[in-house]
């Protein structure tokens, strides 16, 4: 066959393909955004879930979804990032190095759904934490520390070795090579995939199910005295997040206005994941600018 | 014979007239590359304040040998070396040396220029820094006076804290070097310096080495010869790992004991 033809197929197949992956993307998420947002309101955003009557709304899940997700944050990103240099800078090629990142890679393509029965079992129920913000997040990290720690690993990769070379020829130490020249250099990198992760951590349903719960107690949001079994900022306390109630009303929700709440959670919620994905683009962009100059 | 004057430019940069004390003394190394002999059983001084330049051709050692003078070759796990470096007393390859030490006394300038995505005093304060100097005045005083030594203060002194990585390749090799003076080092080495730079560039880093030797003890690789001529008193020719031959630039390009060396810099292999 003619080259000129096959390159011609070879272009229009991926063009094919390339659009089919977009407009399945773009109408998954028109579908949701115009169902769903007609049904988000500020009363909607601000009111509690009620379990029964209609016009409830997602106050809680909402604040639950932010407070899991920082608490995850702040549990995996020092513990990822440091692991993530380790096997970037310290780990000598060998046996226990290639161990190690096979049980990332492993614990990075867990099944949610089993990471949340670990989770059940061990931190609800062995170390009695119950089902709370705090075994929530701890589920999480089961998932998410193994991307921080890949995401860090990449991002020291792919820093020219030059960078380290001029260090050391300096006499700086490695630990103080790494703190001020390659951390700030991998920095944008490492930033875009915490918030990329984060998109996903905040969309987590299965692992929660059985570790953050499926009710909230009546929060108090005028009480911030973390030890109050009402209070917003209880990590003892259990926490439905967003997709947690989408899942829960869809399933069991006797409220008349079953549809209208999944569909507006549905939307607030991929609305937040594109938020996070869009600052995790521009962030990088910024600051990625701001180091390599105008 | 009219090839090698081809080759050739004036020497009149090549003052050496009497020995100098030597700094580096270099005896029986050898260095491996897991089962790769890299570089074999090489003997050579190295003269304070002069500029010593290794040649050769491509993968005959010369810069594998110079990264081991600052132990920079400890990066590469498959590395080992045997021999004596002396340099003050000690041995620069015993194992257990100080190599953070010894890097602040023996500087290191790469093909690549590699400022740091930082601002241009930054470049320059870290290493300052880390050597414990707080003192913002000295800090600021260091600053100018590095820059000003490799001439590019006047081009920089307004933007100072713009990122490093917006100034041309020639001006980043030059705070590159300047970076190395800031610790005040005996010795500097440089592997290439010149090789990613334009003509221009290239002359203005040369004209500043020349300057730079009245303080300084150098060693430079290059694949130029003519740079070698123009700026080195001392060469030395590396061929297959092994040291073929050194003695004074002029006296090694205009009269060479060993064949070999007359072949490479009449430019007839490498």
């Amino acid at each position: 066959m003619n080259s000129k033809i096959t390159n011609r197929i070879a272009l229009s197949v991926i063009i094919v393909c390339a659009a089919a992956m977009a407009a399945i993307l773009i109408s998954m998420l028109g579908y949701i955004l115009v169902r769903g947002v007609s049904s988000i309101s500020w009363h909607f955003l601000t009111t509690s879930a009620s379990p029964f009557l209609a016009g409830g709304g997602i106050k809680d899940q909402l604040w639950n979804s932010f407070y899991v997700l920082i608490i995850t944050m702040i549990l995996t990103v020092p513990i990822g990032v440091c692991g993530g240099i380790y096997l970037a800078e310290y780990a000598k090629p060998g046996r226990l190095t290639s161990f190690i990142r096979t049980c990332v890679e492993v614990l990075a393509s867990l099944p949610s759904i089993v990471v949340g029965m670990f989770g059940m079992l061990v931190f609800v129920n062995y170390f009695g934490f119950k089902y709370s913000v705090f075994s929530g997040a701890l589920a999480l990290t089961v998932f998410n520390l193994p991307v921080i720690v890949r995401v860090t690993e990449d991002g020291f990769n792919a820093l020219s070795l030059h960078q380290k070379e001029g260090g050391l020829a300096l006499g700086l130490t490695h630990w103080h090579t790494i703190k001020t020249i390659l951390l700030p250099a991998a920095f944008p990198s490492i930033l875009t995939g915490v918030i990329l992760s984060a998109g996903r951590v905040f969309g987590e349903s299965a692992a929660l199910l059985f570790t953050a719960g499926l009710s909230t107690p009546d929060l108090d949001f005028g009480n911030w005295n973390p030890s109050a079994p009402n209070s917003p900022l209880n990590l003892f306390r259990s926490a439905e997040t967003l997709s947690v109630h989408i899942w829960s009303v869809n399933t069991g929700g006797i409220m008349p206005d079953v549809q209208t709440i999944a569909n507006g959670s549905a939307a607030v919620l991929v609305i937040f994941v594109l938020l996070f994905n869009l600052c995790a683009r521009m962030l990088g962009k910024v600051i990625n600018q701001k180091f390599s100059g105008k | 014979m009219i090839q090698m004057e081809k080759n050739i430019v004036s020497f009149t940069n090549n003052t050496v007239t009497k020995e100098l004390p030597i700094q580096i003394n270099v005896e029986n190394v050898n260095i491996f590359y897991g089962d790769n002999h890299a570089v074999k059983d090489v003997n050579l001084p190295i003269h304070e304040k002069s500029i010593t330049a290794l040649i050769g051709p491509s993968g005959c050692g010369k810069s594998t040998f110079l990264r081991t003078v600052n132990r920079m070759n400890d990066l590469i796990p498959s590395a080992r070396c045997e021999g004596t470096i002396s340099y003050k007393d000690v041995n620069i390859l015993n194992p257990k040396l100080d190599v953070v030490q010894l890097r602040k006394e023996i500087g290191m300038v790469f093909q690549q220029p590699n400022p740091f995505p930082k601002s241009i005093s930054e470049n320059i304060q870290l290493p300052l820094r880390f050597a414990g100097v707080r003192n913002k005045k000295t800090l600021k005083d260091a600053t100018e006076d590095c820059l000003k030594q490799v001439g590019l203060w006047d081009e920089v002194k307004d933007r100072l804290d713009r990122s490093a990585t917006s100034l041309s390749g020639g001006q980043q090799q030059r705070l590159c070097i300047a970076r190395a003076l800031a610790l005040k080092p005996d010795v500097i080495l440089l592997d290439e310096p010149t090789s990613a730079l334009d003509p221009v560039s290239s002359s203005k880093i040369e004209e500043l080495l020349l300057e730079l030797k009245n303080s300084y003890t150098i060693i430079i690789v290059t694949h130029n010869m003519q740079q070698a001529a123009r700026i080195a008193d001392y060469t030395a020719f590396f061929y297959q790992g092994e040291l073929i031959e050194f003695g004074q630039t002029r006296t090694l390009f205009t009269n060479p004991e060993k064949q070999s060396t007359s072949d490479y810099i009449s430019g007839r292999f490498g």
